[in-house]
Order: C-alpha cells, then structure tokens, then sequence
C-alpha cells in the first residue's frame, strides 16, 4: 500500500486549499489516472490529453480556494479537467470540421455484442471522431450537459447540438461494427 | 426502438468511462509544480538594498555633521572627498548595479554648494602637480638629502593625517583645513584608511559599516549590517526615533 493512501481526498483537499505542496502533489498523484482518462476521451490523442491534462491542474490548484464543499472535490476537478479540455478545443477551433460522412449509415439492427468492448476499444472509436462531434458526444453523454447547455459552451445551435449527437452516434456504431466485424462477420451479416 | 437503443450505446459508453484510469506517461508533476506560484528571487533586490543603502549613509553623513552644527559650507567640502572612497571602493564588489548607482548619488550631493565643488577641483591639480614638483627636487640633489626630503615629507603626511582624523570628528578645527590651500592632505589619509580598509571588506555591507563607523559615532548606528556570514544582511537602522534591529552588545 502507498502512504498516498493514508491521506483521504478532503484530507488533500485542505492541504492544497493551504497551499501545501506536498499535499498538492499527492492529490495529483492519486487523481491523476482517472483525470488523464476524462481528458483523453477529449483529445484527438495521448499527447494532447496529457497537456490537458497539465493545464488542468494547474487550474485546479490556482482555483481551488473556489470550491466550496458543493459537490464531491473528485468531481469538482473533473469539472475543471472537462473545461480546460473544452477551453483548449475552442481555442484551437479547428472548426466543428463536418466531416463527410455517409448519410447511408444504417442504425445497426441488435446482434452485437456490447459486453466485449474494452474501454480501451471505445476510446480509440471516440479520439477517432471528429473534434466536434467528439466534444458534442462526451458531453452530452458521458458528462450529462443538455443540448442547450452545449449550444451555448460550443457556440452552436441547440439543433447543430442535437444533429452531431445523432452524427456522432451513427459514426462510433459504424466504427464498433467495424472493429468487432472481423470476429463477428457471421453474426452480424 | 430507437430511443432505447441510444440510451443503451450511450450507457455502453458511461459504464466504460465510469471508473477509467490511464496512467500518464510522462510525470507531469514537475511542469505543473514549477507553473504554480513560481518562486520569487531575491538577487535583484540584494542589489537595490546595497545602493539604497550607500545613498542612505551619505545621506546620514550629511545629517549627523548638521547635527554638529557644521554650516554648509563646509560640510560639503568633508562631505565631497567623503564620497570619493564610496565610488574607489566599490569595485572590489563586483557588482555593476552598485558600482553605477553610486556616482549618480554622489552628483546629488554635490551640488548642495557649488562652492566646494570648484575647491574640490582644485585640490586634484595640486594633488598631482605637488609630488612631482619634489622628486624632480630630490632627484637633482644628492642621496642623503633626498632620505631627509623624503623623510620630511613623510612626518607631515602624518601630522596632517591626525589633523584630519581630528577636523573630521571635531567640526571647529574645520575651518582651519579647509582654509589650508594645500587640501590635498585631505584626499591622502583618507586613501591611506581605504588602503587598509579593503583588506577587510568582503562584500557591500562591510563598506557600508565601514562608512557608518566614520560618520556615525553612536552606539547605534544609523545603519548597520551583519557580515559574519557570506550575504551580507542588515541588522540595524537607527534613524533618530526609528530604530530596528538587534543592537550590538
């Protein structure tokens, strides 16, 4: 067991709201993996997450005298790595770069397995999405954000909001039945 | 089904990024500790201390001789070659800021009499021409002669040094030496005490003690720094009413 563990997380939430860098070390330590996981599900790849991921906590030490108990503090710095991660895709703003896509995708009728998709698998089909659809997808459903909500943080339209979800959708079963087409070629016909 | 079909993509994908961890691949750790609150450093304002504090003790200078009843007039012309050694000495410093602040002090002093200024001037013309004046004598005459010029002219060096020692630290006899046309015995001794002087000074706070020690005959002095150790720290002030610092016992 690492001593790291002998801290609670309210525990290094004080220290860092002190000031204490060893404190504020350990809370990035131990928060660290799960926070790199939020951003890469942001990212186009490892390397963008990771400075995400940087500016993230950065971000959180210098803002963390605002948070107030509201909430886990857990989830109060995902909140924080999600906005930096949304921050740094509107500063590059590589445009919502719709990218052509066939109309002609079919909602896949049931027959695959869900069961055997790895978290690894659905990040790879998620950082292959284009940065648009991508920041609509995560925040609309992993995140929970209304349509309205992301309209207004991405500057789109709730309707733009709503129409990439669906986009965004159709683009990742595609994906899915791809990858898993190999195994499952028969199955699915 | 549709809707319930997308509910149950969008659970595939919750349940699978609920608890995720990816462990970083580089330790960021280092980057995001150096851009919090960067460390402030304090060389740069070492510096500014020193010069502050060369122009607070030619400042003092100033204000311990009015304190004597010294008029002005001949305040300055102590005051003038008094300034000189700060600027000589300051090199051993190795420092520029210091080395540069200084002399502009010195010109804000100055100028509190033009007098003086004019006098000053004069006494380092004579400074150079005297000296040779004697050798070309010496040298022309024979050897026994030219250990007794030598000699003489020593013993005065002396007497002249005292003298000054004295007219520094007791205004009265002042006027005497500033009435003297050869002021030049004014600038020597006080070469000589810089001569001696460097020898222990290591670092700014010792020229600025060895200044006060001259000026400021107080118990407490009105600047005062602790040297003991390579960084020289201010360990006292002493400015009439306001005194800080650990006094000396």
């Amino acid at each position: 067991m690492k001593l790291t563990r002998s801290y609670t997380i309210n525990d290094l939430m004080e220290g860092c709201k002190a000031g204490d860098r060893k404190m504020q070390e350990l809370l990035y330590r131990q928060t660290a993996s799960k926070m790199l996981a939020v951003c890469m599900r942001y990212a186009k790849d490892r390397m963008e997450a990771e400075d995400v991921l940087q500016m993230g906590y950065i971000k959180v030490f210098q803002k963390i005298k605002e948070y107030r108990g509201e909430g886990s503090f857990e989830g109060w710095i995902r909140r924080v790595m999600v906005n930096t991660a949304i921050e740094s895709y509107r500063k590059n703003l590589r445009s919502l770069n719709v990218v052509e896509i066939d109309e002609a995708y079919e909602q896949p009728s049931t027959g695959f397995d869900f069961s055997r998709l790895g978290m690894q698998d659905l990040m790879k089909v998620i950082q292959k999405l284009a940065d648009g659809y991508r920041m609509v997808f995560n925040m609309y459903v992993i995140e929970g954000y209304s349509h309205k909500e992301i309209g207004e943080t991405l500057g789109i339209s709730e309707g733009a909001s709503k129409s990439q979800l669906s986009r965004a959708r159709a683009i990742l079963k595609e994906e899915i039945i791809k990858m898993e087409g190999f195994g499952y070629a028969t199955y699915t016909g | 089904m549709q809707p319930t079909q997308d509910k149950d993509f969008d659970q595939l994908f919750k349940n699978a990024f609920d608890d995720a961890e990816i462990t970083p691949s580089r330790d960021l750790w280092s980057n995001i500790e150096s851009e919090i609150e960067p460390k402030k450093k304090r060389i740069i304002p070492i510096y500014w201390l020193s010069a502050a504090a060369v122009l607070l003790v030619v400042t003092a200078g100033i204000l311990v001789y009015q304190q004597q009843h010294v008029n002005p007039k001949q305040l300055t012309s102590y005051v003038a070659p008094k300034v000189k050694p700060v600027v000589v000495e300051q090199p051993v410093q190795d420092s520029v800021v210091t080395n540069v602040k200084p002399v502009e002090k010195t010109e804000v002093v100055l100028p509190v009499s033009i007098k003086p200024a004019t006098s000053l001037a004069k006494t380092t013309v004579k400074k150079v021409a005297k000296p040779v004046e004697k050798q070309k004598i010496v040298t022309a005459t024979e050897v026994l002669k030219q250990e007794t010029t030598i000699a003489k002219t020593e013993e005065p060096k002396k007497d002249i040094k005292t003298k000054i020692e004295e007219a520094v630290f007791q205004p009265e006899k002042e006027i005497v030496i500033a009435a003297n046309p050869t002021t030049i015995k004014a600038d020597e001794p006080i070469n000589d005490n810089d001569e001696q002087n460097i020898k222990n000074i290591r670092n700014v706070g010792d020229v600025v003690n060895l200044i006060v020690n001259k000026v400021d005959k107080r118990k407490d002095k009105f600047i005062q720094f602790r040297t003991d150790d390579d960084d020289s720290s201010l360990s006292s002030i002493n400015i009439g009413p306001f005194k800080i610092g650990k006094r000396k016992k």
